[in-house]
């Protein structure tokens, strides 16, 4: 039934997340299984908690996570480490699977060999920073929000809910959801033009 | 393009989280396939989920469950033809195309997929007329939650100044219109929240065609031709 629940901190610096990507683009380019037990032991436990958030069922989260875990392999060619950072590739493989399961539908995305695509003329300079960088100064930056405007950012991510139910579910006024998250955004925003 | 208005962070957050209607989301992907900068936010926000993922409490797996899993694609990989495997992602390279005239050049992807397949250009949608000057096509959705229509307006024409029931956005595809809060040319998004009252007017000589869509439940699609009903004396 239920796992027991364990807590250990994710990647604190670029290094460890590096890593998680290196293990993607080599399960990709020769199948490594090795690289992919270490994914594996890292992120299906917490596609698992996320499905469990969402599904409420831990036999549903369980063969939730080992799916989403078999699209990462069967899709790894299609990571690119210089667009993404593993955690997000991973975060928009399990939010996809779980649309698709839980409202039996595609999530509408953006096709990249579209012809009507505008691409940027103008990309912005803060490509100096790698993904995998950046993906460790936005966890920074989040460990950073007040407690009340980070569990918001949470239930925005981790539940099912319209900022009304999270309002609901928090029991304040839909306003205050909305400026919670506002400040969050600005702050999470501003925090990483302080350490970029 | 150069877009002026776009959807707000929250709607964009939405939109990376997972979390909004059908009817939103093929709007914002609409948007996003002509806007880089929101494709930029989103890229953002996802990697905010990621984080959140990252900071989970996590659930152990079952017994075994990397053997399950490793059994299964071992089986797989057997019989792998790689000439069958999905191309790689590639975003196109820049070449500092500049898109001339006022339309998009062709329909985004997103927003040709709940087309008629027949349906190749704007001008091929089967419009219903709806009052005088004014033409819509809803599009069918997967989810009852949340309606998404085309809407054809012709030059000088004014939709009736009317509020919202819950969240709607509005994505210009041709023409331009004004209202209180702006100019609207092809590509910008008017997201507004339901204590916006507006009056739009398509303000150019040519007509205007958007994308409308509502989170409001599907027993308001009646709403609009009851409000033009006075205002055209239909």
């Amino acid at each position: 039934m239920s796992g027991t629940v364990t807590k250990r901190p994710g990647p604190a610096d670029p290094a460890e997340a590096k890593k998680c990507a290196d293990w993607i683009v080599s399960v990709a380019a020769i199948r490594d299984r090795e690289a992919f037990a270490c994914l594996f032991a890292h992120f299906a436990p917490r596609v698992k908690a996320y499905m469990f958030r969402f599904g409420g069922n831990s036999e549903t989260a369980e063969e939730l996570a080992q799916e989403a875990m078999m699209q990462v392999w069967r899709k790894a060619h299609l990571f690119d480490p210089s667009k993404a950072a593993a955690s997000t590739w991973i975060f928009t493989i399990a939010r996809n699977l779980r649309i698709d399961r839980f409202r039996q539908r595609k999530h509408i995305e953006v096709d990249d060999s579209d012809t009507a695509l505008i691409v940027d003329t103008d990309p912005l300079a803060d490509e100096v920073v790698s993904r995998d960088e950046h993906a460790v100064l936005v966890k920074a930056a989040m460990e950073e929000l007040p407690t009340d405007q980070k569990i918001v950012v949470e239930l925005s991510f981790f539940e099912d809910c319209s900022h009304s139910e999270i309002a609901e579910r928090l029991d304040i006024p839909l306003g205050t959801v909305k400026s919670r998250l506002r400040l969050a955004l600005g702050k999470m925003r501003g925090g990483l033009e302080d350490l970029a | 393009m150069n877009i002026k208005h776009h959807p707000t962070d929250q709607t964009l957050m939405d939109y990376a989280s997972g979390t909004m209607s059908q009817a939103m989301e093929l709007l914002v992907a609409t948007h996003m396939t002509v806007c880089p900068h929101c494709r930029d936010k989103v890229a953002e926000f996802e990697t905010m989920g990621g984080a959140v993922l990252e900071n989970v409490t996590r659930m152990e797996m079952a017994d075994h469950s990397l053997d399950h899993v490793m059994a299964m694609l071992e089986r797989e990989t057997a019989n792998e033809n790689p000439a069958v495997q999905e191309l790689p992602m590639t975003r196109r390279i820049a070449v500092g195309e500049s898109i001339t005239g006022s339309a998009m050049p062709s329909i985004p992807t997103p927003l040709v997929k709940f087309l008629p397949d027949n349906v190749l250009s704007l001008e091929d949608v089967p419009w219903k007329t709806l009052a005088p000057g004014v033409k819509h096509f809803q599009l069918k959705s997967v989810e009852s939650k949340g309606t998404v229509r085309l809407m054809k307006i012709a030059p000088g024409v004014s939709i009736p100044d009317h509020g919202h029931h819950g969240h709607e956005m509005t994505l210009l595809l041709k023409g331009s219109y004004i209202d209180d809060i702006g100019r609207f040319r092809a590509g910008d998004v008017a997201d507004l929240d339901d204590d916006v009252d507006h009056q739009p007017i398509a303000d150019t000589a040519e007509e205007c065609i958007c994308l409308i869509a509502t989170d409001a439940p599907m027993k308001f699609s009646g709403f609009l031709p009851k409000l033009l009903q006075p205002f055209f004396g239909i």
